[in-house]
């Protein structure tokens, strides 16, 4: 049986979904949430991933926590686990950059993982798969390989907790003597041919914020006169389409690394199922998106114009307005996977996907076009459970 | 008789006995009988007891309760404001107390008569024939409070004095009749500490209020509310320090001491007052600032009686400048909260300071219970926000504060947030603010005046948009309250403190007050955990109060809070439980650690120098 931790998450489900059309026995570690039992949590995804009913069979749930010792399992209970597990797929994670929620980021990326390997030395777990980050590579502007990598600094406590548990699962899988597969995705968006998505920050983000800031404008103007976005300087054009001006600031040559969960789903398949793959693996894109594409493509897409993308130097020292601020803040804690200049080799990924013929979709207008229409539909996720 | 409406009585039996009913603290005017007959059973306060009274059949309806029921108009004044504070709806009892005793009357039931004794008839020569009574439906509104660990007690007298003097012959009359006494400035009661099988002397027709700008003071009767202190000094243009708006002066400075943010500034207990005067036991009267008076500045780490009856207060009074205002350092480290505080008493900058949980902050906030509680979880949660420094004062002031803090709500972003707040918590702007998040917390983000358009935009902050959180019938009346810019100014609410009520709308507050030395930040995390603990092991809702530094940040009054449905007999078996763990504990703490002192001690020492107790 495989134990799959993190598996209500975004990347966590699509692997089971993907483990268990395999018609592998797959145990999900899970929670109760805003009192949901972890197994309606799972039963309620099963049913969003399209998990045929007679593969249900295969669909375990063991609740517990693992930013306890013992996962918060009664000791017969953790017994019984470590007795049928064969192989673990760690993807559990806390993905918050907030510097003041280090203790819970900690918890779980550091501590979690520790408990897990505890139980992987207690059971006859054959093999460990770390779901971990590209950015573990931290602060580097240059080159990053496929290895383990100790960064002078982090950008955010995610990547330093992410570089951590790498370390301490190499050390103490290779003292137990488990083999080790560590997956470096980078930034993970829905799924290319349907746009289907579980997770809506990121790159959705700064969209969201944009058709927000729209949304609200125009209420503004067709219910209350349309002062407050008169002093923004927002119009609605006689073509149905809404001014605002915002200038970000971008580099050139920079761009966003970004892969559609179908593929990080067929890469990490297709490396767990390469019997030698002990190791680092970048699960990357090769060609990175510009911003200012990405403005481009959300600009058509909901009919706003007036958003520019600019030097860094053409914008120092200008006033910046509400909407400028509220951009400037987001790209503070994203800039640098948005303005990502590094390059992340993939030659050990890159030899087992070529061979099976697998490669990274672009993010072209009609596969973001895709994604968003799913977020908007879901309700950027409020919705997503809905029949 | 129309049948005990159990929905009615379990707003009845929520009456805290805060005594906002009792004082025009929205300018809707009072409980016209209330005002009339002075008894608390006249007010709705009262009025709520008896319907619980008579639902469990303590008392029979008399002559008294028709006259106390015929007087109520069904106005609705006290729906308003009882619901603003409490989240209660009193007029439904209201109306539900004079159909029972009206359908009583209808069916031909005699009301009860209560024939006048000898002690009762000796009473009434003091104070006249209206001012002293026997009858139960009186009675019973003097005999109970929300305090857990007091049981009822019905007293034999209430007795409701004119002067000083009237004050003395009834305290000699008690003694020559062997009749205990306990004083209530304004009727209402909290603690469990002002019940007698005695008389109870009901201060409130001791209303006399003059301000000697000169002198900058007041000399306030017993009956005088702190609202009303407060609002008769600003209309010289001057502050007193003040305790609850419904809590008498007299009764305050006596009882604790008056400490509030503003002891910051003003200091506390011996400080707030000029002279007093007192009726001892045997019916003295004498003033503190008399050589032979007795030594009531001293203190004593222990639990003694008050020095007397006190029937006038000179209270000091501080002058006021036209560029005071408030402002608030949102943290996310209790610690580093501390420490501003701390730094803001060390150079005597402000003139209210304190640090507040998000329990206190959401609350003020929130017009509805619902919104109160949903703003507690945003504020950590999405905000980063865990704690705040509220501070008052001047321009100065402010411009140092936002110096050493950096990032500050000022009080214009106060006002759109709390005119928006039911916008704030939807979970739309939740996420975006959210999102804005990466190593600085988000509310830096929110505090960028840069952002402010776009936060008056997504807020739209209004009257009518925070009344829309309320129940519909009351909207209108929210909307009229919070177009008024004092329901939003910082320094009004923070002088009036007319919110602090709003602490115990979900459920009774039980406050636990300590002197702590702050610049032990070991011994106040301490005392906060422990707290924390005794309340975690009893299965009690608790959360971290308020602290504000005193006498140049060398010590601080720190409030913990527990929370508990008084009416609950296993909440009242925990908070039992939980005292008996706190008390030796405390008392050990305080044995040990130099500037700590349980607040317990100096109860009924109120007119000690802080220094006292500060530095024993």
């Amino acid at each position: 049986m495989i134990l799959l931790t993190g598996g209500t998450g975004f990347l966590g489900a699509h692997i089971a979904a993907h483990l268990i059309g395999q018609e592998e026995e797959v145990c999900l570690l899970a929670r109760s949430k805003q009192g949901l039992p972890a197994t309606d949590r799972v039963g309620r995804l099963m049913d969003w991933l399209g998990v045929a009913r007679n593969l249900r069979k295969y669909v375990h749930v063991v609740e517990g926590r693992i930013e306890e010792p013992g996962l918060g399992l009664e000791p017969d209970g953790s017994a019984a686990l470590a007795r049928r597990i064969r192989e673990i797929v760690h993807c559990a994670s806390n993905t918050s950059f907030a510097e003041r929620k280090r203790a819970e980021v900690e918890a779980v990326n550091v501590d979690g993982l520790d408990h897990i390997l505890d139980l992987a030395e207690r059971s006859g777990c054959r093999r460990l798969h770390l779901v971990s980050t590209a950015y573990v590579a931290g602060l580097t502007s240059d080159f990053c390989p496929e290895e383990l990598v100790r960064p002078s600094a982090f950008t955010n406590v995610y990547e330093e907790t992410k570089c951590r548990a790498e370390w301490l699962a190499v050390e103490r899988c290779g003292k137990a003597g488990i083999p080790l597969t560590i997956y470096r995705p980078s930034i993970v968006y829905g799924h290319s041919e349907t746009g289907r998505s579980l997770l809506f920050n990121a790159l959705y983000y700064p969209v969201r914020t944009a058709l927000f800031l729209k949304e609200l404008y125009e209420r503004d103007i067709h219910e209350r006169g349309g002062r407050k976005a008169a002093v923004m300087g927002i119009r609605l054009d006689g073509d149905g389409w809404t001014f605002m001006p915002i200038r970000i600031a971008v580099d050139e040559e920079s761009g966003l690394n970004a892969i559609p969960v179908d593929f990080f789903v067929r890469a990490f398949g297709a490396i767990r199922e390469n019997k030698r793959t002990d190791g680092i693996f970048h699960i990357v894109n090769s060609r990175l998106t510009k911003i200012e594409d990405i403005i481009g493509f959300a600009q058509e897409i909901f009919r706003i114009r007036g958003i520019s993308a600019g030097p860094a130097q053409e914008m120092e020292g200008k006033p910046r307005n509400a909407l400028e601020a509220a951009f400037e803040t987001y790209l503070e804690a994203y800039g640098p996977y948005m303005r990502d200049r590094r390059l992340f080799g993939s030659d050990r990924a890159g030899s087992i996907l070529d061979k099976k013929g697998i490669r990274c979709p672009d993010l072209t207008y009609d596969v973001f076009k895709k994604c968003l229409d799913y977020a908007v539909r879901s309700g950027w996720g409020a919705r997503l459970f809905e029949s | 008789m129309a049948p005990i409406d159990d929905e009615v009585l379990k707003t009845a039996s929520q009456c805290r006995h805060y005594a906002m009913c009792k004082i025009d603290y929205l300018g809707t005017g009072l409980c016209p009988p209330g005002k009339r007959q002075h008894y608390v059973s006249y007010y709705p306060q009262g009025r709520m007891d008896l319907y619980a009274a008579l639902a469990a059949g303590l008392i029979p309806v008399t002559d008294e309760l028709v006259r106390i029921v015929e007087t109520c108009t069904l106005c609705g004044v006290c729906d308003l404001q009882c619901h603003f504070v409490t989240g209660l709806r009193p007029l439904r009892v209201m109306k539900a107390l004079k159909e029972r005793v009206e359908d009583y009357l209808k069916e031909g039931g005699i009301p009860v008569s209560v024939a006048a004794d000898e002690p009762l008839r000796r009473l009434r020569a003091i104070v006249g024939g209206e001012w002293a009574t026997n009858d139960p439906a009186v009675l019973v509104t003097y005999a109970n409070d929300p305090f857990p660990l007091a049981d009822m007690l019905m007293p034999r007298y209430v007795v409701l004095p004119g002067s000083r003097e009237e004050v003395a012959a009834v305290v000699r009359l008690a003694g020559e009749l062997g009749l205990p006494f306990a004083v209530r400035g304004n009727g209402g009661s909290v603690f469990g500490f002002v019940f007698s099988e005695g008389i109870v002397l009901d201060m409130q027709r001791m209303r006399n209020l003059s301000i000697d700008k000169d002198n900058w003071s007041a000399a306030v009767g017993p009956g005088v509310t702190s609202f009303e202190l407060q609002q008769e000094a600003s209309r010289h243009g001057l502050r007193a320090n003040t305790a609850e708006p419904a809590a008498t002066v007299c009764g305050n400075i006596v009882c604790t001491g008056t400490f509030s943010t503003w002891s910051h500034a003003y200091g506390t207990a011996a400080d707030g007052f000029i002279d007093m005067e007192f009726v001892d036991s045997s019916g003295r009267i004498f003033r503190l600032n008399d050589k032979r008076a007795p030594n009531v500045f001293a203190f004593d780490n222990a639990v003694i009686p008050a020095p007397g009856v006190c029937t006038e207060a000179k209270v000091k009074l501080h002058p006021t400048t036209a560029d005071e205002d408030g402002l608030l350092v949102p943290f996310w480290d209790f610690d580093e909260a501390v420490a501003l505080a701390r730094e803001l008493g060390r150079r005597r900058i402000g003139l209210a300071v304190a640090v507040l949980g998000v329990h206190y902050i959401a609350n003020f906030m929130s017009p509805s219970q619902d919104l109160a509680e949903r703003l507690k979880g945003v504020l950590p949660e999405s905000l980063g926000i865990r704690y705040v420094v509220v501070a008052i004062g001047d321009r100065l002031a402010r411009d140092a504060i936002q110096a050493l803090a950096g990032t500050v709500i000022d009080s214009g972003l106060w006002r759109t947030l709390t005119l928006g707040l039911p916008r704030l918590l939807d979970r739309e702007w939740q996420e975006l603010v959210r999102g804005f998040e990466g190593g600085r917390p988000p509310y830096e983000t929110l505090c960028r005046p840069e952002m402010r358009p776009l936060i008056e935009a997504a807020l739209d902050p209004s009257p009518e948009t925070l009344a829309g959180a309320v129940e519909q019938d009351l909207r209108g009346l929210y909307a009229g309250l919070y177009a008024q810019p004092r329901f939003t100014d910082m320094t009004w609410l923070n002088m009036f403190r007319i919110l602090s009520s709003r602490m115990s709308r979900r459920k009774h507050m039980f406050a636990f007050l300590v002197y702590v030395p702050l610049d032990r930040n070991d011994v106040i995390n301490h005392i906060n955990a422990e707290f924390a603990r005794i309340a975690e092991a009893q299965g009690l809702d608790h959360d971290f109060g308020f602290l504000t530094p005193m006498d140049l940040g060398k010590r601080a009054i720190l409030e913990y809070d527990y929370y508990i449905a008084h009416t609950a007999p296993a909440e009242r078996e925990k908070i039992r439980r939980a005292m008996a763990e706190i008390e030796p504990w405390l008392d050990g703490l305080a044995e040990r650690t130099k500037g700590v002192t349980f607040l317990k001690y100096v109860f009924s020492q109120g007119c000690s120098r802080m220094e006292n107790f500060l530095y024993r």
